[in-house]
């Protein structure tokens, strides 16, 4: 009773009726297919018995093999891009980078390369670190993940603003990004409109620029009209327009 | 017989109305609205913007997007008003070719009755969508206070955006023409104009047989709505910051949410005692969250915010009055004119001054747009009661020893007209007299408008003032001023010749007159293509989503499968075309589409 009553009290507060009124927002990914694959991985593992992992190395071990037979969403990209990526086609116009195929994903490595510390053996993933940008670049652009080649594309430009192939690079991936998220919006020409009731926006989570574009769907301006209106880079706010859409909280007439 | 528009091109809003059928109608954008915002913006694409879109990105964009345009039309580079202009706009102003003013938007430089014509060219396009027909000819106010070289921008702006101006008259004086529409009024009427960036007031004489003239005009091109929306705004911003510790005005994207909102919640407080102002996720906190804002605004409140503002305005009225040589009870009606009079605290005060309730029969944003189509609807038909007298805006005369102005045409004066004077010369032995065209109404000639100078030699040397000189000014029909001076003894005479300039040349305003087609034309074929695609998209849909029952029906039969093969490939078709957006193939693809979604839907209505 005391439990319950701390839970409650840990919310923000709201009156009793709106509670069962509450959206239920939609993770940004497939749970029940990511849910699905997990589970099957471990029952073809076979695991006796429960082991703890207790220092980072076998860690990271545990994160590669999960990595190897799973694509879970990365922390910070949502997953509607990670799915939009899954399909995209790759561009033709950067040459494919050598592929040493460690037995990880892209985004094993990077959690490889974060987790080893100083004095420590690194996991086996450790000749894909991002110490090589440019590389890494490369590499994802030509697995198609073009959040994570511009991301990376990005860190370059941050240090070397002169970086034509890094300039270049970010340029194809926000061209391909944008245009996968127009054709999942298209057509551009329609309204959008807000789900959810005014008193229940607050409870969502995002943050201020999806507030922002938020403020801008009246149920008039269309998709169009809210690009131009949000002063934001395209592919920003065709990626926040959506995962608001993606999670329910806007939708089209 | 063609229709002829009435523009209320105004400082932050404009407004375009018709008479149909003997009714004056203001006409709604595509939004259903009756004003359109003055903004204009280019976006990061290279896309223009007009209007209420502008407004929405004005600050997200600010370098780029022009508001109040109307400040700084037809004016020199080096008036005090540009200067003022300079140091508080977001948009970069820059000196122009003639000493004229240019706005610089994404490296490109507009000339700013270039800019006014983008948006006239929309008020344009809005009554064209509203009547089905081209429109050529229009009647476009202005602050009675504009002089000859702002009304020529004014006038330039119109042919720039395709439209034959007939007539420029000032915005008291539409409004008065739209309160005395249909009435016989014969009264001295004050207008109180108090818009989202200026605050004019005007005291008119309305006499018999359509003389409408402006006995004295006042104002602050720097008072506004904006002024109170700020004030709404730094009241938001400070209970914020004291709440959470954190300035809003350092996000441009929670500053544009503070100015939509507050514009909104003074709005809505004309009406209701108290507003809420409900902003979510306005900021990020910093610690990976957002935060928001919510306050509840008393009419109260603000009136205590705007009280000053609102007095000022009052103050330039009681100025105004005293200049015009008029008391209170001399005014026999009150017009309130622009959205801030629909404050009750606005109507209260003003009663208050004047002394009496003002008038309730003019539409505060419509009612200078519906004076302009009265006036147009006039000037094309075979009535002529209500039709202006073209008159002078502002005295014209000369400078005189000592800096003073001396008028030879007074304000108001009905053109074509001229007048004559005999001056002397000032010194012993003069030989020459710089004869300094000017206008206004100051008697200090630094304080008007110069239009132009030229000098008389040849004099005869003799004592001050025994020489004389006859100068003569002339204005004829189509307002071009010519000033001769003449040496009585020797009949030796100069002249000039003074055209209203907004700045531009003959070839710059061709120029822009072509790029104004151009970007018609292309805007006018992207929106074709646009609506060919939302069509074929349209329909595509629809087919598809009634693709998987149709197929279940008739997919037995040879002839079915036949069907839906043909449909298929009538989507492919269609998709491709859309892809391409080529607009001769969407077209011929909507025949096909529309057909088979005919046939679709029958078969599906015939089995359920």
């Amino acid at each position: 009773m005391t439990d319950h009553k701390k839970k409650r009290s840990s919310r923000p507060p709201k009156p009793a009726d709106e509670e069962n009124d509450r959206p239920t927002v939609s993770p940004p990914f497939d749970v029940e297919a990511f849910a699905r694959a997990t589970s099957a991985d471990t029952r073809a593992e076979g695991r006796g018995e429960q082991v703890t992992l207790t220092n980072e190395l076998e860690l990271e071990r545990a994160r590669s093999q999960s990595a190897m037979r799973t694509d879970p969403p990365r922390k910070n990209t949502p997953s509607a891009l990670s799915i939009a990526n899954a399909h995209a086609p790759s561009a033709p116009n950067i040459p494919a980078a050598k592929r040493a195929l460690s037995p990880t994903s892209i985004e094993a490595a990077v959690l490889g390369a974060i987790a080893t510390s100083p004095g420590q053996a690194g996991p086996e993933i450790s000749e894909r670190t991002i110490d090589d940008p440019v590389a890494e670049m490369t590499e994802r652009f030509s697995l198609g993940d073009y959040t994570g080649a511009l991301e990376m594309a990005e860190l370059i430009l941050a240090e070397d603003p002169g970086n034509l192939e890094a300039a270049e690079c970010g340029e194809n991936c926000r061209t391909v990004l944008e245009g996968m998220y127009v054709a999942r919006l298209t057509p551009l020409g329609r309204a959008p409109i807000v789900l959810v009731p005014p008193t229940q926006m607050r409870w969502l989570s995002m943050d201020h620029r999806a507030g922002f574009i938020l403020s801008l769907i009246d149920g008039t301006s269309t998709v169009e009209t809210i690009l131009d209106m949000s002063g934001m880079p395209k592919l920003d706010a065709l990626r926040i327009l959506h995962e608001l859409v993606q999670q329910k909280i806007v939708a089209f007439k | 017989m063609e229709k002829v528009i009435g523009i209320d091109l105004g400082t932050t809003n404009s407004c375009v109305a018709i008479v149909e059928n003997g009714v004056p109608t203001v006409v709604p954008n595509r939004g259903g609205y009756k004003t359109t915002p003055s903004m204009v913006a280019i976006t990061e694409a290279g896309k223009r913007l007009v209007g209420h879109i502008a407004k929405r990105q004005a600050i997200t964009n600010a370098e780029n997007t022009v508001y109040a345009a109307k400040r700084l039309i037809g004016r020199k580079w080096n008036s005090p008003q540009v200067k003022n202009a300079v140091a508080t706009s977001s948009y970069r102003i820059v000196q122009g070719p003639h000493n004229d003013v240019r706005i610089v938007l994404r490296d490109k430089e507009y000339s700013v009755s270039e800019v006014s014509a983008m948006v006239l060219q929309e008020m344009k396009l809005i009554a064209e969508d509203y009547l089905g027909e081209p429109v050529s000819k229009a009647v476009i106010t202005v602050p009675a206070y504009f002089n000859d070289n702002q009304r020529q921008a004014t006038k330039d702006a119109g042919e720039i955006a395709g439209l034959d101006v007939i007539r420029i008259i000032n915005e008291p004086t539409a409004a008065a023409l739209s309160y005395g529409f249909g009435k016989n009024v014969e009264k001295t009427i004050a207008v109180y104009d108090f818009g989202g960036g200026t605050f004019d007031i005007s005291i008119l004489e309305i006499g018999s047989s359509g003389i409408f003239k402006v006995i004295a005009t006042a104002g602050d091109t720097f008072l506004g709505g904006e002024d109170v929306d700020a004030r709404i705004i730094d009241w938001l911003v400070q209970g914020f910051k004291e709440e959470h510790g954190i300035d809003l005005r350092q996000d441009r994207m929670a500053l544009q949410r503070l100015k939509d909102a507050a514009e909104k919640a003074k709005c809505e407080l004309s009406s209701v005692r108290e507003t809420e102002i409900n902003l979510p996720f306005i900021i990020s906190s910093g610690r990976n969250e957002a935060l928001h804002l919510q306050r509840t605004i008393e009419r109260n409140t603000l009136e205590e915010l705007s009280g000053d503002l609102l007095e000022r305005t009052i103050d330039i009225c009681r100025q105004t009055l005293k200049d015009a040589r008029l008391e209170k009870d001399e005014i026999e009606d009150v017009l309130l004119v622009g959205g801030m009079t629909r404050m009750p605290k606005i109507q209260q005060a003003v009663g208050e001054f004047f002394e009496r309730e003002p008038s309730k029969g003019v539409h505060p944003d419509e009612s200078v747009a519906l004076g302009a189509g009265i006036q147009g609807s006039a000037l094309i038909s075979d009535k002529h009661d209500m039709v202006l007298l073209d008159v002078t805006p502002h005295a014209l005369g000369i400078m005189t020893q000592g800096g003073f102005f001396e008028e030879l045409i007074p304000q108001n004066t009905t053109v074509p007209t001229h007048r004559t004077k005999i001056f002397t010369t000032s010194r012993d032995n003069q030989t020459a007299v710089k004869i300094v065209v000017m206008q206004g109404e100051s008697e200090r000639a630094e304080e008007n408008e110069l239009l132009g100078e030229f000098i008389l030699t040849g004099l005869r040397r003799a004592a001050k003032g025994s020489v004389e000189i006859e100068v003569t000014f002339e204005i004829n029909a189509d307002g071009i001023v010519s000033v001769h001076a003449k040496d009585l003894e020797t009949s030796k005479e100069q002249s000039i010749e003074v055209t209203a300039s907004s700045g531009l040349t003959r070839d710059e305003i061709k120029d822009m007159i072509d790029n104004a087609k151009d970007y018609m034309v292309e805007r006018r074929s992207t929106e074709e293509v646009e609506a060919a695609r939302q069509e074929a998209e349209k329909l595509v849909g629809e087919i598809e989503r009634l693709f998987p029952q149709v197929e279940q029906i008739v997919a037995a039969s040879d002839f079915g499968r036949d069907a839906i093969e043909k449909a298929r490939a009538i989507l492919d078709k269609a998709r491709q075309a859309i892809a391409r957006r080529d607009l001769a193939a969407m077209k011929s693809e909507i025949e096909g589409l529309s057909r088979t979604h005919r046939m679709f839907k029958g078969v599906v209505a015939k089995t359920h």
